[in-house]
């Protein structure tokens, strides 16, 4: 069975450290997304898994095979490009098949394997052309079919949708899913596009500065984020944070208040907080709702009324800008004072170090 | 007035060029159908009469069928030549272009003065004469190769760095091993270049004079262009029979130039800017 783990694994281009010591384990069959903004490693990992970057230090396995050393052929992986990096001189029906070829597989398996392939991504009508007549849509299918035909035991997508328009990117997420499904191959997909990321991800793995911050599922990772980095990174629009000041514990409630905070009541983990210390506070926009007597007042900024919600920018009084998304249109001006109350199951605390406090089950 | 002032020009340009390009050739061609009492006026006249076929079968059977031994010897050397230079080329090119080491300078600085210093004809008999190589086709072959290696790696590479990385590592994804990725995946595309590197390369060859001189002596390893020598000496030339198997030894390149003459361009040009 193809799982795959990694252990400790880094990364060094001459000194300058890529990624940091990795460890993470992917089950048979996983769709883990890696996630994290640019230049956080995510591809570089990716790549390492591939067999297309050396990893420095650290354990590799594929199954049950260490693939520290092993040529990428032999790794039972297949990937799929975010440029499709398709044979511009070959048609769709060579570049499907170009995999097999090279292994020798003969000639009446391989036809096999490309029709079928063909027929999974409903292309058996391109199989004549040349990636050049190929529509940007039409080629990400190309380049999945080349994939597929190789029966790699771990799929691995760098950034596969990121060339296509809207719209377009909408219906590939949905086809990547469904072939998964079908498939039930291991896949690790790295994209920077968090809703990517939610939609997909039995797991998600995010990434920053080569440290693995949170490995999750996807509302694990919205709910329960484990540091500030984490919290900011998932969910759009982004957490709200301020910071705060703990005035009591009483059980696993955390009474706190600050310059844009009176008095508000959290839920948190006791045994990580003690009355007097600095802690900073985290809120989703959407957590927020008004309430006359709410422990945060702010005066109303910038207002974008989307019909179905509302999307507030506020100034709190320390001067720090959150955002608050509430249902449906709200006439608001700008200037307004605003009195806001939050969910005290849904409000997260953090400690000095970016760790959260709160752990909910 | 300004279309006036451009056809005036595009016909001086005209004229130019009839008069480098065309006269000569037809300066050739007139020759080769006169008789050598009229050819030895070398004057721009029509020929008394028609000896073109006369001319023929002096200049090919002359000195035992040499021109014929010639063509056979010029056709080794220029298809071998080629050949070895577009494979050797787009290698180096390749690995130059992918491959970055701290040995890329030196590999670099070496390419560029095989372009800058000029050969050294005596040494290299020398060396050649040392290695059982002097006067023979294979000799001749590898100073060829060795000559005009230069100029097609840089042609080569200038182009394969345009060739997206994410290809080689499909690739090598795919299973290729290096030759692989190299045969089946960079070759192919190299095509526009291949086809300038051939036509500038064989035309080169084909037509060279000075280096089989020096390193490719004797009557059974003469190339076309030493054929000339057959009918001119410092007393005695004769004319007609010099131009015949001028006008004999033209047609190859010329062929070779009609056909390929659009992308010869496009090749040169191909990798100066991204595309």
């Amino acid at each position: 069975m193809a799982s795959l783990s990694l252990s400790s694994v880094r990364k060094n281009y001459g000194a300058l450290p890529v990624i940091k010591g990795v460890d993470l384990s992917i089950e048979h069959g996983e769709f883990v997304v890696f996630v994290g903004p640019s230049g956080c490693g995510k591809s570089t990992l990716l790549r390492m898994i591939a067999g297309l970057e050396e990893i420095t230090s650290g354990k590799l396995l594929i199954g049950s095979k260490l693939c520290n050393d092993m040529e990428p052929r032999d790794r039972g992986i297949a990937m799929v490009f975010q440029s499709y990096a398709l044979y511009p001189h070959l048609s769709v029906y060579d570049n499907v098949g170009f995999g097999l070829k090279l292994a020798k597989t003969p000639k009446d398996v391989r036809d096999r394997k490309i029709r079928e392939a063909a027929r999974v991504l409903k292309m058996e009508h391109l199989l004549d052309r040349k990636p050049g007549q190929l529509s940007g849509g039409q080629r990400q299918r190309v380049a999945i079919g080349r994939a597929i035909v190789r029966q790699p035991e771990v799929f691995l997508f760098d950034e596969p949708l990121s060339n296509l328009d809207a719209a377009l990117r909408v219906d590939m997420r949905m086809e990547i899913a469904k072939l998964h499904k079908e498939l039930g191959a291991t896949m690790i997909y790295v994209t920077h596009d968090q809703v990517e990321a939610m939609t997909l991800a039995d797991k998600i793995v995010v990434l920053d500065g080569g440290v693995v911050q949170q490995v999750g599922a996807p509302i694990e990772l919205y709910q329960r984020p484990a540091n500030l980095f984490v919290a900011g990174f998932i969910g759009s629009p982004k957490m709200n944070f301020t910071p705060v000041r703990v005035d009591a514990v009483n059980g696993n409630r955390v009474a706190v208040s600050g310059e844009d905070v009176i008095n508000l009541t959290v839920e948190a983990d006791p045994s990580n907080v003690s009355p007097g210390d600095t802690m900073t506070l985290g809120v989703r926009p959407h957590d927020l709702a008004p309430n006359q007597a709410g422990s945060i007042v702010a005066r109303v900024g910038l207002v974008e009324r989307l019909g179905n919600e509302t999307i507030v920018s506020l100034e709190l009084v320390s001067g720090t800008n959150w955002l608050v998304v509430l249902d449906g249109d709200r006439p608001l001006a700008r200037g307004e004072t605003l009195a806001l109350g939050a969910d005290p199951a849904k409000a997260i605390l953090f400690d000095a170090a970016g760790k959260s406090v709160t752990r909910r089950s | 007035m300004r279309s006036r002032a451009s056809l005036l020009g595009g016909a001086i340009a005209l004229l130019v060029s009839l008069v480098v390009f065309v006269v000569p050739f037809a300066f050739i061609v007139l020759m080769a159908f006169k008789d050598r009492r009229q050819a030895n006026l070398l004057d721009f006249s029509w020929p008394n009469g028609v000896h073109l076929w006369d001319n023929l079968v002096t200049v090919v059977t002359t000195r035992n069928w040499m021109l014929v031994t010639a063509f056979i010897n010029s056709t080794i050397l220029t298809v071998v030549s080629v050949t070895l230079l577009v494979l050797l080329g787009a290698m180096v090119g390749f690995v130059l272009s992918r491959r970055k080491t701290r040995w890329n300078p030196l590999a670099e600085f070496l390419i560029l003065s095989g372009l800058m210093i000029p050969p050294a004809v005596v040494p290299t008999i020398w060396l050649l004469q040392g290695l059982q190589l002097f006067g023979t086709l294979s000799g001749m072959i590898l100073i060829e190769v060795a000559y005009n290696l230069p100029f097609t790696i840089i042609l080569y590479r200038a182009f394969i760095a345009t060739i997206p990385r994410d290809l080689d590592e499909a690739a090598i994804i795919d299973g290729g091993r290096p030759m692989d990725i190299f045969f089946k995946v960079i070759l192919p595309l190299l095509w526009p270049v291949t086809v300038t590197n051939i036509v500038v390369q064989s035309v080169g060859i084909f037509n060279d004079f000075t280096n089989p001189l020096y390193y490719l002596p004797g009557n059974a390893n003469a190339t076309v262009q030493l054929t000339l020598y057959n009918f001119q000496s410092q007393f005695n030339t004769a004319y007609n029979l010099l131009f015949t198997n001028i006008a004999l030894i033209t047609i190859p390149p010329l062929i070779v130039f009609l056909f390929f003459n659009r992308q010869i361009v496009a090749g040169m040009t191909a990798g100066a800017v991204k595309g």
